[in-house]
């Protein structure tokens, strides 16, 4: 459970640790929607690169990010299987029993696994070089031009921060009880199907005691603050846009631009 | 038949930025059928000590040997499964673990994983139960009816049920009322008195002079200091320097002597001591 490293920060002192969290979610939904468009291989490589240099810019190591890739491999390889049989455009390149596999079927399979790499990769990186009250208070300042029309950018924001504040704490949480149950005699790798439910039962209920009762006292421990989302309030840390900022927004238009232009292109 | 620890070290999160040495080569035997506290500070290594003596978590060098099991780094959780009926261990805030629809069926929940028969379960989680000083009639209600005091028996029922060798106590009292810590320290000691090794990780220094008769001193992933209980609190500036204070009746006794008393530090009840003092007195 401690080696869970999805969205885990990393606490770097890096020239993406110091950037703005707004400009790094603007720059990351900027990288996202190139991604999805279609500018074959040579797209990919050129997001990929981008991804390379992003990662190198915040001494994050390869092999860290490879182990937080590993996780989604299993999902990959599902999806991969399901397209590469259910697809049924372009030429016929080999029949396996009854099934053709169609060249297309090929290419688009490799798209989603290289799609689903990269974003996970730049995904990574941003949560890796912003702490999660950063990256919530960034959400919030983007969200609130939505204020006017009754977006409740501050609350959403709320939600986030605390959602992410008790990840860390439900994992915890969780491996305690695991022990507790281990102590117990559960085993909770082997076993047959009824013991392993039965072990993931003797989990999963203390779990939600815990999570609902920590939930009433913080509501509790607000509520005695006097807490009230409305409220006019001050902040302790102010974000500052910066050049760099700038910057990074800047090259992640010109990466989602040339992607755009590049898909174009390829479809005429 | 011990319990030893050779070279014993233990990385958290090894190979990442969050890499953490919590044990620094832990050499440590426990004698068997003691009663011994494991005393230190927050952060000194006590729980990760403690973990290692059923394998929830394996050294990452060294070995911990308990009777027939050696534990390494190599060993298989499997091999391992007996293990854990011999050494029961009760984490912090037990009443966390309690899952099940009635009492009875969370506390034969143990001894069935460990393939005891349902019925001979059934008759061990009633004894069980009496042990930890709660009628026979809540067997069949809820646990989550309980109050947090009666939650931490049933869940320490849970443990006894199984009847371990070998029984390890994290701060088993902490947030428990006076009258209901000291029930449960009388029934630890009572299952000492009947052979099982005992295990006590504890801030309460009372608790250590009064119930335990060996006690271990960690400190920043070591153990510092391993003897009598007479043996550690014969040393308060070395406590004191380790921010551990001295039991009441110990303090009071260097306080006396201080000021013109010849008492004798390793008295262990108020009575002794108000008979020592009288004597002094006369």
């Amino acid at each position: 459970m401690k080696n869970m490293t999805l969205g885990r920060y990393l606490p770097y002192d890096s020239v993406m640790h110091r950037m703005d969290p707004r400009a790094k979610i603007m720059g990351l939904l900027l990288v996202l929607i190139s991604v999805f468009f279609d500018a074959g291989f040579s797209g990919y490589f050129l997001i990929a690169l981008f991804c390379y240099i992003a990662l190198k810019l915040s001494k994050i190591s390869l092999s860290y990010l490879i182990k937080s890739i590993k996780p989604m491999l299993f999902m990959m390889c599902f999806l991969a299987i399901i397209n590469i049989f259910v697809m049924r455009t372009g030429e016929v390149l080999f029949m396996i029993g009854s099934f053709a596999i169609y060249t297309k079927a090929i290419t688009q399979t490799a798209y989603i696994v290289i799609r689903l790499i990269l974003i996970v990769a730049m995904t990574t990186v941003v949560t890796a070089t912003t702490k999660p009250l950063d990256l919530t208070l960034g959400i919030e300042h983007l969200l609130s031009p939505f204020k006017r029309i009754g977006f409740p950018a501050h609350e959403v924001a709320m939600m986030i921060s605390i959602a992410l504040r008790f990840i860390p704490t439900l994992l915890e949480e969780t491996e305690r009880i695991m022990k507790a149950q281990a102590s117990r005699g559960v085993d909770f790798k082997e076993g047959k199907l009824m013991e392993k439910i039965s072990a993931i039962i003797s989990l999963i209920v203390p779990l939600f005691i815990s999570a609902f009762s920590r939930a009433e006292e913080l509501a509790n421990a607000m509520e005695a603050r006097c807490y009230h989302p409305d409220a006019k309030r001050t902040r302790y840390k102010q974000l500052h846009w910066k050049i760099h900022d700038t910057l990074l927004i800047g090259s992640c238009l010109v990466l989602m631009v040339s992607l755009i232009a590049m898909s174009v292109i390829g479809t005429w | 038949m011990s319990i030893t620890f050779e070279k014993v070290e233990h990385v958290y999160s090894e190979g990442t930025p969050f890499s953490y040495l919590a044990l620094k080569g832990v050499d440590l035997s426990i004698i068997k059928g003691s009663m011994t506290a494991i005393i230190g500070h927050t952060g000194s290594g006590k729980s990760t000590l403690i973990q290692h003596l059923n394998a929830l978590l394996l050294p990452t060098s060294g070995k911990v040997t308990i009777d027939e099991y050696v534990i390494t780094k190599d060993e298989k959780p499997q091999t391992l499964k007996p293990l854990r009926k011999k050494t029961g261990l009760v984490f912090q805030f037990p009443e966390y673990q309690l899952f099940e629809e009635s009492i009875e069926k969370d506390i034969i929940f143990g001894p069935i994983n460990f393939g005891i028969p349902e019925e001979v379960a059934k008759q061990k989680a009633a004894e069980a139960l009496e042990a930890v000083g709660l009628d026979k009639k809540y067997l069949e209600k809820s646990p989550f009816d309980l109050s947090g005091g009666q939650k931490r028996r049933v869940a320490i029922a849970g443990i006894l049920v199984m009847e371990p060798e070998i029984l390890v106590l994290d701060e088993p009292t902490a947030g428990l009322d006076p009258q209901g810590a000291k029930e449960m320290m009388e029934l630890f000691k009572k299952l000492h008195e009947k052979g099982t090794t005992i295990l006590l990780v504890t801030h309460d220094m009372n608790q250590v002079l009064t119930y335990c008769d060996h006690a271990i001193v960690m400190s920043d992933g070591q153990v510092v200091k391993n003897g009598t209980v007479q043996e550690i609190f014969a040393d308060p500036e070395y406590l004191s320097k380790l921010s551990i204070e001295l039991p009441m009746i110990t303090s009071f006794i260097y306080r006396l002597n201080q000021n013109g008393f010849h008492l004798d530090p390793s008295m262990t009840t108020i009575d002794q001591l108000i008979e020592a003092i009288g004597g002094e007195l006369k």
